[in-house]
């Protein structure tokens, strides 16, 4: 597989949506423990909000699916859902120009940029970034090393997950997990997780085991 | 102790007080039902100058909704109660409001509503909208030294900020006129709020916190959260004058020096007190020498019905007292 078609990404789309509808609860503990409790519902809310617009189309494009999924979680209040929009928005951009493994990389990149930015956080802070980063970094590097698209999602797969991890032993300094301090070593964030399990979904549809 | 509240549902609340605020007031706004915004409707509300829009969580009524009008906000954005509005319910209210002379967004300092109104203004810029931005964070109670914080809240300063920059906005300031004279009036303002009750939020059968009665909560922000401690509870003057001790001295304040005072309800407090304590306000002022040069009292930046008040002073610089008295027409403010 050299490039991402629309059925592909829509694909990408409908498994993350599936396993956050199946592990949301998971997510909302991990921010009962660290947080206030309500991101795995904003989560799957803002992904409702996502599926609806992918039913009233158009998603005949890679760009096209992604736009929807950005418009729902910016259709969504609170800190997580508008940068999760803002991400998401940054892959769509970059697949308006292409759909290859060197586009999910700029646009992975970018995202990330994105993300920190706006959320003024940067890695080692127990946020999102900690898993966005890696994961955009294991793309440019699989990509420079000519790996295909299925092995460059695999890396960053791979690379998110390590991110999350590596959550659990610090201390919050920027979201939510910040304002309850020790509480929150121990706990993996959610937001971290998440985005693994976004390329999780990638995996899993790009590269079937 | 069970709370009663003029409601139907809690989850059309906002929606519902929404229309009435338009059947209220069909001559100065409309409301714009999804995604939901409130944008002038008056006679002039075409004609070319810099837009304000401000907004934020639901439950601080009248702010902001009730200050879209001629020589104030050009549309107000309000989220759920207490919690922001979407980056996509900003962006359509900056689309709104915008007259091609740029957008003012008067934003108060939360995580949530500072990143949503950041990405509607990145959005809006995208699409060619020039757009800036005053973050208002008054609230000495969350004055803190620590590096890379929350910073200070936005509570009632950002009444002067929307009544003094829309005046100049009228007048036919442009945008980066505009945004700095934002900036200076939150540098001159402080505020500091307590509770004598918490608030109940809506559909709830208990306040937000319990308060002995021999003690008020000091330096409460306007969500029902707990403040930074408790105090005695006491006779009006000695409440007041602990309240404004410290805005005083973080302004800097003293003989011939002259403020703009708001002395604002947090939703269930009776004008009667509110009277007595703007009373109390201007003989703690006038110990100090410091003048009233003018005077808001009433309920303008609320906590649902939250019992307390809260005070701000903002130095009196003459050109914010020419902007103050310029006329203004709102539902919440007219003169």
């Amino acid at each position: 597989m050299q490039s991402l078609t629309a059925e592909d990404a829509r694909s990408w789309i409908d498994r993350f949506t599936a396993d956050i509808d199946d592990r949301f609860a998971d997510l909302t503990d991990l921010d009962r423990r660290a947080g206030d409790g309500d991101y795995g519902t904003n989560l799957r809310s803002a992904l409702r909000r996502a599926s609806a617009n992918l039913e009233a189309g158009p998603t005949d494009s890679p760009e096209a699916v992604f736009t929807a999924v950005a418009n729902g979680f910016l259709n969504t209040g609170g800190t997580s859902g508008p940068l999760f929009g803002m991400w998401f928005r940054e892959f769509a951009k970059a697949f308006a120009a292409a759909t290859t493994a060197e586009a999910v990389a700029t646009g992975a990149a970018n995202a990330a940029a994105v993300v920190q930015r706006l959320g003024k956080a940067e890695v080692g802070h127990k946020t999102m970034v900690d898993a966005m980063v890696p994961a955009a970094e294991a793309l440019s590097a699989a990509v420079g090393e000519g790996t295909d698209l299925p092995g460059a999602l695999r890396s960053a797969a791979t690379a998110a997950h390590e991110g999350a991890e590596s959550t659990e032993q610090l201390l919050a300094r920027r979201g939510r997990a910040s304002y309850v301090g020790e509480h929150a070593r121990g706990v993996v964030d959610p937001g971290a997780l998440t985005v693994a399990w976004f390329f999780d979904a990638a995996v899993s549809v790009t590269a079937p085991a | 102790m069970s709370v009663r509240q003029l409601i139907n549902d809690p989850d059309d609340f906002v929606a519902e007080a929404l229309q009435g605020l338009q059947q209220a007031h069909p001559d100065l706004l409309r409301a714009n039902p999804d995604p939901a915004y409130v944008v002038r409707a008056d006679d002039d509300a075409a004609s070319p100058k810099v837009a304000l829009v401000s907004g934020g969580g639901s439950g601080h009524e009248p702010l902001h909704t009730g200050f879209v009008g001629r020589g104030m906000l050009d549309a107000a954005v309000p989220g759920a109660v207490f919690a922001s509005p979407t980056a996509f319910q900003i962006r359509a209210a900056i689309g709104a409001a915008d007259r091609g002379r740029g957008v003012l967004l008067v934003v108060k300092n939360y995580t949530g509503d500072v990143l949503n109104f950041s990405i509607a203004a990145e959005l809006a810029r995208e699409d060619g909208i020039e757009v800036e931005t005053v973050l208002v964070d008054d609230d000495l109670a969350t004055s803190s030294a620590d590096e890379g914080g929350p910073g200070r809240r936005g509570t009632a300063a950002v009444v002067a900020v929307e009544k003094i920059c829309g005046a100049a906005a009228e007048r036919g300031a442009s945008l980066s006129d505009l945004a700095l004279l934002g900036k200076r009036v939150v540098d001159s303002a402080r505020t500091m709020a307590l509770a004598l009750q918490a608030c109940t939020h809506p559909g709830q059968s208990q306040p937000s916190f319990e308060l002995p009665a021999d003690e008020v909560e000091f330096g409460v922000g306007i969500h029902g959260e707990h403040g930074v401690g408790r105090r005695p509870f006491g006779p009006a003057r000695d409440l007041v004058a602990e309240l404004t001790r410290p805005i005083t001295a973080e302004l800097g304040l003293g003989d011939g020096d002259r403020v703009i005072a708001i002395v604002n309800g947090l939703g269930s407090t009776h004008a009667l007190e509110l009277s007595v304590a703007h009373r109390e306000l201007t003989a703690f002022l006038g110990g100090l020498g410091v003048g009233v040069a003018r005077s808001l009292v009433g309920p303008y930046v609320t906590a649902l019905d939250m019992r307390g008040f809260s005070v701000t002073l903002l130095r009196a610089e003459d050109d914010f007292v020419d902007l103050w008295d310029a006329p203004v027409r709102t539902p919440a403010l007219t003169w």
